[in-house]
């Protein structure tokens, strides 16, 4: 009897199995070792002194750091400041977010929120004029998915914190109690206050007050209080918050704006448009309270940060022009230290306050 | 006076209709592996008014010269001169889907939605597939030219004046090629796409479908957002959102989704099945 015949259809190794396509997708920031550097031309363009590495022999013997109170001690004074960078995790792979001071995340409300309906963004001139109606997972999801990195992280992480109430407040801000991730709370003080018909808690120095005082109950570490444009006296609000117990003081938040066809409520402009507004309302701020202020407003560019701190900045947060260009936060950090050493000063702390005097 | 990540030339660039422009750059590292629907992020340096790039869908793309075609508003980008360098990014999103056993395409675009149908027409029609478009404009002059598009492409337009073609919204056209096309894919303002994705959803009921398959509802549904859901709805849509970060971080591009969960056209879109979108919210 013959053998039956077996038909080998292939080698002696596994057959080829199928295995589904995976279609990466492209980032829009290529990863920091990739990023091609700028070129002599870019930086004459600029008018930027030449790029001397962050960490080389000249720029170690450089005091950047910046104490916000409550033991939170920054690297630099230059952030990221709430929104572009969302939690942090969506960019860590392609910023070196170690060379920042801190990283603002998201604004992060108690319950989870759908945001605003399309369009939420505008084109206007010098910026933008956006309503994302605090898109955002709820805190209890924020803390799930990304406290943990954070820990790892070398770089603290400022929750932003949103709500409508008091209440709301300091709920939210109880989940965040006690977990190592969380290096301070950013109260976001331009959110509408339900109890007052949707005016913002950063125009009425009571309301701000009683906000940041119950805060201050629950949360023992450092925080900020981020106040908007729009109050008719700015130095009230500042004096109301830091006197009831903020660490420091954050500004500005987007000037309430409009774009027709574009966002509708709750809309803010944001960008180099609102930068001379900002510089003011942060130097009165500073004018006004003792406290560490952290300015926002429009920084594109090492001039900015500069102007800030001459007004009495002790840090400076970079935004909307993060979207357009991921890697200027980190970049600024690097100029800005170069900048100390060029002007000769051994701590940043002396471009700080120089238009006051 | 920003470092630019990626950047291209232009190298040919012509009005082609009233505040729309089509310009050719050089940009090899777009055009390799680029597919229709996607977008690209363009960014002229020397702006100081606009900050943010801006999403463009591609045109056309020849990954053997790496010319890469892109059809937009003017403004300030259409007064770049050939031979000026701009920054520009991408592919970025989720590409359109069509079936490999779909034959008949039908192509449904009103304005400037047809910027993102443009590549999808070329790569059908080198597919061998039959492909009709539909055209909607305001009057004779905004439509779209019928020389810039393949020759095998079957052209109608309707323009709401009556200058030309049909008179009437471009979607008195549909019904006589419903019956005729496998798949639709649209782009044009929000309102049209809300009126065709209404439309697309009683399709099935309408022309007698049988649904095929072991079990009765065609077995396990197709995840939400995946190139199977995409392929096997009747019509996929390409929004046309202002996009901001093109990373998925900034939120600024978001839409509502079906299950009321925000989909971020930069990520999710900016090609969608017509089911995934909340479409009573959006329009």
């Amino acid at each position: 009897m013959k053998a039956r015949k077996r038909v080998v259809t292939s080698g002696p190794q596994t057959p080829a199995r199928r295995t589904p396509t995976v279609r990466r997708i492209k980032s829009a920031i290529v990863p920091a070792a990739r990023r091609p550097t700028s070129t002599t031309s870019d930086r004459a363009r600029a008018g930027a002194p030449p790029s001397v590495p962050v960490g080389s022999e000249a720029g170690a013997s450089v005091d950047l750091a910046v104490d916000l109170g409550r033991g939170l001690v920054l690297a630099t004074p230059l952030i990221a400041a709430s929104g572009p960078f969302g939690y942090g995790v969506e960019v860590a792979d392609a910023v070196d977010l170690g060379r920042l001071g801190a990283l603002v995340t998201r604004g992060t409300t108690l319950r989870a929120r759908a945001g605003s309906p399309p369009p939420r963004m505008a084109a206007a001139a010098s910026g933008i004029v956006h309503a994302l109606g605090y898109q955002n997972p709820g805190v209890d999801a924020v803390i799930a998915k990304h406290e943990p990195t954070w820990r790892s992280w070398p770089v603290p992480v400022v929750v932003n914190v949103c709500g409508e109430s008091a209440g709301e407040f300091v709920e939210l801000v109880s989940r965040l109690e006690g977990l190592a991730g969380v290096a301070a709370v950013e109260l976001n003080l331009g959110c509408p206050n339900a109890a007052r018909g949707g005016t913002p808690f950063s125009v009425d120095p009571d309301a701000a007050a009683s906000l940041v005082a119950a805060v201050r109950r629950t949360w023992d570490r450092c925080l900020i209080a981020k106040l908007s444009p729009g109050a008719a006296d700015v130095r009230a609000v500042a004096r109301a918050v830091a006197s009831a117990g903020a660490d420091a003081i954050s500004a500005i938040g987007g000037v309430a704006a409009l774009a027709v066809g574009g966002p509708r409520a709750g809309a803010v402009l944001a960008g180099p448009a609102i930068r001379p507004i900002a510089l003011r309302v942060v130097h009165d701020i500073v004018g006004a309270v003792g406290v560490p202020v952290v300015a926002y407003g429009g920084v594109a560019a090492l001039d900015d940060v500069l102007d800030y701190l001459a007004v009495g900045a002790v840090a400076v947060g970079v935004g909307t022009a993060a979207l357009a260009d991921p890697g200027l936060p980190t970049r600024l950090a690097g100029e800005l230290e170069e900048a100390v050493v060029a002007r000769g000063h051994a701590s940043y702390r002396d471009l700080v306050g120089t238009a006051r005097r | 006076m920003t470092t630019l990540l990626a950047e291209a030339e232009l190298v040919e660039s012509r009005a082609i209709l009233p505040g729309q422009w089509i310009g050719s750059f050089h940009a090899p590292h777009v055009a390799s592996g680029a597919r229709a629907g996607q977008f690209v992020h363009l960014r002229d340096p020397d702006s100081t008014t606009e900050l943010l790039c801006r999403s463009v869908p591609l045109n056309t793309v020849d990954p053997s010269t790496g010319i890469v075609t892109l059809h937009a508003r003017s403004g300030a980008i259409g007064r770049l001169r050939v031979g000026d360098r701009v920054g520009l990014v991408g592919p970025f999103g989720r590409p359109f889907e069509v079936d490999p056993r779909s034959r008949h395409l039908l192509l449904i675009a009103a304005g400037l939605g047809i910027a993102a149908l443009r590549m999808l027409a070329d790569e059908a029609v080198r597919d061998g597939r039959q492909v009709t478009l539909l055209f909607g404009a305001t009057a004779a002059r905004d439509v779209y030219p019928s020389s810039l598009l393949p020759d095998e492409v079957e052209y109608l337009v309707a323009t709401a004046d009556g200058s030309l073609g049909h008179h009437g919204p471009v979607t008195d056209l549909v019904p006589a090629y419903e019956a005729w096309a496998d798949q639709a894919f649209a782009g044009g303002p929000m309102p049209l796409l809300a009126e065709l994705a209404r439309h697309a959803a009683g399709r099935r009921e309408r022309m007698g479908v049988a649904h095929l398959g072991r079990k009765r509802g065609g077995g396990r549904p197709e995840p939400p957002g995946s190139a199977t859901a995409r392929r096997k709805s009747f019509l996929q849509v390409a929004l046309d959102q202002p996009v901001g970060c093109a990373a998925a971080t900034c939120l600024g591009c978001a839409v509502l989704g079906a299950g009321g969960v925000p989909l971020r056209t930069c990520r999710e879109g900016p090609v969608f099945a017509a089911p995934e979108l909340d479409w009573a919210a959006l329009s």
